[in-house]
């Protein structure tokens, strides 16, 4: 039966392939006759009528047309859209030392064809100049912010590197709040981004290899790494996985993550995001490689392990005591939030001996003459607390705390004075929902595995819950993040590496990077950095 | 491909575990009756058993302000066997009885003296009891026990349980649980023991008393022990957690009351010339907890005072070894000391116990301490 199943799902894949084959075949040819490769003429008005065909109509692009020169005898064109470009940059930079400064510059007739040289060379006053050819790189250079410079009588165009939009500046990250840390997360600008992870590695080996994708967004996307510390066969599996992305557009890092995870059906994700530059800094020095995404303040970094979702960066810049004691606050949040539910209703629908008297006597009080199974009772606690949750997430702030009221008062309270349900799965469900939160990586598999849990515990009890555990174990422990084990350092077990896992020890003993992440230059600080403050000298004396 | 093939093999593996899971059932907490005590009496009709079971009423478990109603009611049910007249117990309440949570096993006089030992079968058989159930011997019958209001708890069965365990502060009685009864029970030698109750007071003031150790031989009631004779026995097998020994001044006149902190017993049998020696070796440790007389303690008073004490728990354990061996039980283990010290002799020995257990000669060594006098050093009166 097996096989037979896996024959069709083959068939099917194959099918898949096929017919996208045909639409890649289709796509290709679209694009030949929007974007010709065609060379730019030496004829200004050729050219524009040439752009003006391939741009179209939108009213946002401007061609600006002018003559410079000493008597203003050479015309040009300069081309931007209107809001993407900085506008001080191109009149002050580009148009003012064209229109005034080339009256004197420009005492000869010089030979139109060295003009656009003697522009390039000393008259833009802008820090980035390129010069092509064709019109597919004009084009592209154009929609990403940059002013194109065509002359008459030149062969080649000057792409002027003159972006400049609105953005949202560098802000408090709204997901990942911590007490103590730097407060600055990063925003939707992928240059502001690089900028914040190069001021906090400010070293020539930190490389970022910027790429194009998405057919139509063309978004770029950008691989950050630290040379010498990740290990290259991650880069190279990152590089393909993310050149082989062929798609119409990509608008958040989200997108990227579903195209290169590893374990797409999984419900745990594999690749990590990160919306603050501290975390994601120290991920790139324990080797990991970063991706960012322009448009997105939420970095992916890889490979990810589940770990991971455990570790805040606060935890490090506190002191390791209490450091942790949170981190495995932070485990036993996370069982309760898988297991509470269904370990309620496990006990008090299969093993009620397990409870103590005391304890049983006030469960079953509580539920005595409730209409509903426990785990009727507990799923339909935990669906209202769900639409209660994305009710609260989706609403505006005011209208927010309405739905907070509603849901602590009418389901909370009226049900439990109505009799619909008992005070236990009221505390059970709020802890639960409480706990969930203590591992934002984790609340969406959490989540689910909250529901899953709760019917094997409903149909099966006990023998239920453990099986369900043996199997999110076994699946846990066969997932891969770009070649790292998704449980390591716990299995396979790497005893060096513990020292980041239940417990975090003080930095100056956190002497080498993650061993599953990156073999090479593993020792990180020097051996003995332990403060060794001297002796404190005997006053009497 | 690999994840179909590997969601399948976990459908099939969760299929095949609930063919594997045995013995389970689902049922709601409002589904059954939680028994909380069953007390076990003869029949009026012969051959039958009646047996009481006290079930917890959920709803009255909460307490709202002084409600009245009681949390608790009993049901009655005769039968041939324990486990037909458990069943027997739907034929009154709507719900099924549910065992796991079954505080005490209560045996009435005439069954105890009659013979407890078929009766106990179910309770080890049956998947749902629990051996850690309390058992106890009533000075009457099982029933009325159990229709005893307790003062502080809502149900009485929790109430007997506690009362069983604050017995430690006296150790003239002793906790027994079905386990243990079970093992003396199955011991050739060894006799078991349990705890009596009684009902004392009557009308309002109707409450249940623990008044000492009842003693089985065999399986069947033999005697009691109370008072010193059950603290004896205590001393004997290591079960003293606390207590208060009285004994008198050094002048004479009044009394100081000891309290006994630690206490520890060797058993050590010998084997002379087929005659049987045991060496009772017990150790206690006490502080002075109560003193009338006026007296400022010396230092060899205290040496007095350390040699009344050891006598007194000489007297106590002599009291209860004359007792046993008048009834000829053996509730001290003697015999599996012996059996462990002389495996060879033993299967002669066993064979005879009950003629060579009323003529072993015991001697009883006690080293008893003082170590502290509480917070006073001088008495309070000068």
């Amino acid at each position: 039966m097996l096989n037979y199943l896996s024959k069709k799902i083959r068939f099917w894949q194959i099918q898949n392939q096929k017919t996208n084959h045909e639409n890649d075949k289709m796509n290709k040819q679209d694009n030949t006759q929007n974007f010709s490769q065609s060379k730019i003429s030496l004829n200004l008005k050729e050219n524009l009528n040439n752009l003006k065909n391939i741009l179209g109509p939108s009213d946002d692009i401007i061609m600006r047309e002018f003559a410079f020169g000493k008597k203003a005898q050479i015309s040009a064109a300069l081309i931007y859209i209107d809001g993407m470009i900085d506008k001080t940059l191109v009149n002050e930079s580009i148009i003012r030392p064209l229109m005034y400064d080339s009256r004197s510059s420009f005492a000869e007739e010089s030979l139109e064809v060295k003009n656009i040289d003697i522009i390039k060379r000393s008259m833009l006053s802008v820090g980035e100049v390129k010069q092509v050819t064709t019109f597919d790189e004009v084009v592209e250079s154009c929609l990403s912010g940059d002013t194109i410079l065509l002359i008459n009588g030149a062969q080649e165009a000057l792409i002027i590197s003159s972006r400049g939009w609105e953005s949202r500046g560098v802000e408090d990250p709204k997901t990942e709040s911590i007490v103590r840390g730097p407060r600055e997360g990063f925003s939707e600008s992928l240059r502001t981004n690089t900028t914040l992870l190069r001021r906090k590695l400010k070293t020539p080996d930190l490389t970022m290899e910027t790429m194009t994708i998405g057919r139509k967004s063309k978004t770029d996307v950008c691989l950050v790494y630290l040379k010498g510390v990740v290990n290259p066969q991650l880069i190279k599996e990152a590089r393909q996985r993310l050149t082989r992305i062929d798609t119409d557009g990509i608008l958040e890092s989200g997108y990227i993550e579903q195209f290169i995870e590893d374990a797409p059906f999984s419900i745990f994700s594999t690749i990590g995001n990160s919306e603050r530059p501290d975390a994601v800094a120290a991920k790139i020095l324990e080797g990991r490689a970063a991706v960012l995404v322009d448009g997105s303040p939420f970095v992916l970094t890889v490979p990810m392990v589940f770990i991971e979702s455990f570790q805040s960066s606060e935890d490090y810049y506190s002191r390791p005591y209490y450091a942790s004691i949170v981190r495995v606050i932070r485990f036993i949040a996370f069982m309760t939030s898988v297991l509470g539910p269904a370990s309620y209703v496990a006990v008090t629908t299969f093993h009620q001996e397990l409870l103590p008297t005391p304890l049983l006597f006030t469960v079953a009080a509580a539920v005595e003459g409730t209409p509903f199974p426990a785990m009727i009772e507990i799923i339909a606690m935990g669906v209202i607390f769900e639409i209660l949750r994305e009710a609260g997430i989706r609403l505006p702030r005011p209208v927010g705390q309405a739905i907070s009221i509603v849901g602590a008062l009418v389901v909370g309270e009226s049900a439990v004075s109505a009799g619909l349900i008992g005070e236990p799965v009221v505390i059970v469900i709020a802890l639960t929902a409480v706990s969930g939160f203590a591992v934002p990586a984790q609340t969406d598999s959490g989540a689910i595995l909250r529901f899953v849990f709760v019917i094997l515990a409903g149909t099966m009890g006990g023998v239920g819950v453990i099986v369900g555990l043996l199997g999110v174990l076994i699946h846990l422990a066969s997932l891969r993040s770009f070649g790292t084990p998704y449980l390591s350092p716990l299995a396979p077990l790497s005893p060096y590496d513990l020292k980041d896992v239940f417990i975090r020890v003080p930095t100056w003993a956190m002497i080498t990077r993650p061993r599953t992440i990156g073999w090479k230059n593993s020792q990180r600080e020097k051996l003995i950095l332990k403060p060794n403050p001297p002796p404190e000298k005997n006053q009497k004396k | 491909m690999r994840i179909g093939k590997g969601m399948l093999s976990i459908i099939i593996c969760v299929f095949l575990v609930l063919s594997l899971s045995g013995c389970w059932n689902r049922r709601e907490l409002d589904t059954f009756s939680i028994l909380m005590g069953m007390g076990i009496d003869k029949a009026e009709e012969l051959g039958k058993i009646q047996l009481t079971a006290q079930i917890v009423k959920p709803g009255d478990l909460k307490s709202e302000g002084g409600s009245d109603a009681k949390a608790y009611f009993t049901v009655q049910a005769i039968g041939d066997t324990v486990f037909d007249t458990v069943r027997n117990f739907t034929k009154e309440t709507n719900r099924k009885i549910y065992l796991p949570h079954s505080q005490v096993l209560i045996f009435g006089r005439d069954i105890a003296t009659e013979g407890v030992q078929k009766y106990t079968d179910f309770f080890v058989r049956d998947h749902e009891t629990r051996l850690r159930t309390h058992v106890l011997v009533a000075r009457g019958e099982a029933g009325k026990i159990l229709d005893v209001e307790s003062k502080l708890e809502k149900v009485p069965a929790v109430g007997i349980s506690h009362l069983l365990k604050a017995q430690n502060a006296t150790s003239e009685a002793i906790e027994v649980d079905l386990k243990q009864f079970i093992c003396r029970l199955m011991s050739k030698t060894t006799a078991p023991i349990a705890p009596l109750i009684e009902i004392s007071g009557e009308g309002e003031k109707e409450t249940l008393r623990i008044p000492g150790i009842a003693v089985f031989k065999q399986d069947k009631l033999a005697g009691e022990l109370t008072g010193g004779e059950a603290r004896g026995l205590l001393w004997v097998i290591g079960e003293i957690k606390s207590g208060i020994i009285i004994i008198d001044c050094p002048s004479g006149e009044d009394k100081i009351s000891m309290e006994i902190i630690r206490a520890s017993s060797k058993v050590i049998p010998k084997i002379i010339d087929d005659q049987i020696y045991i060496t009772v070796k017990i150790e206690e440790e006490g502080h002075i907890g109560d003193q009338e007389c006026p007296d400022k303690l010396s230092l060899p008073d205290i040496k007095e005072l350390e040699q009344k004490k050891a006598s007194v728990i000489r007297s106590e354990v002599l009291a209860s070894l004359e007792k046993a061996q008048k009834l000829n039980t053996d509730i001290f283990g003697f015999g599996e000391a012996v059996h462990q010290k002389y495996p060879k002799q033993w299967d002669d020995l066993e064979k005879r116990w009950d003629d060579v257990f009323p003529e072993i000669e015991v001697e009883i060594l006690v080293d008893a301490r003082v170590r502290r006098s509480g917070t006073l050093i001088e008495s309070v009166s000068q």
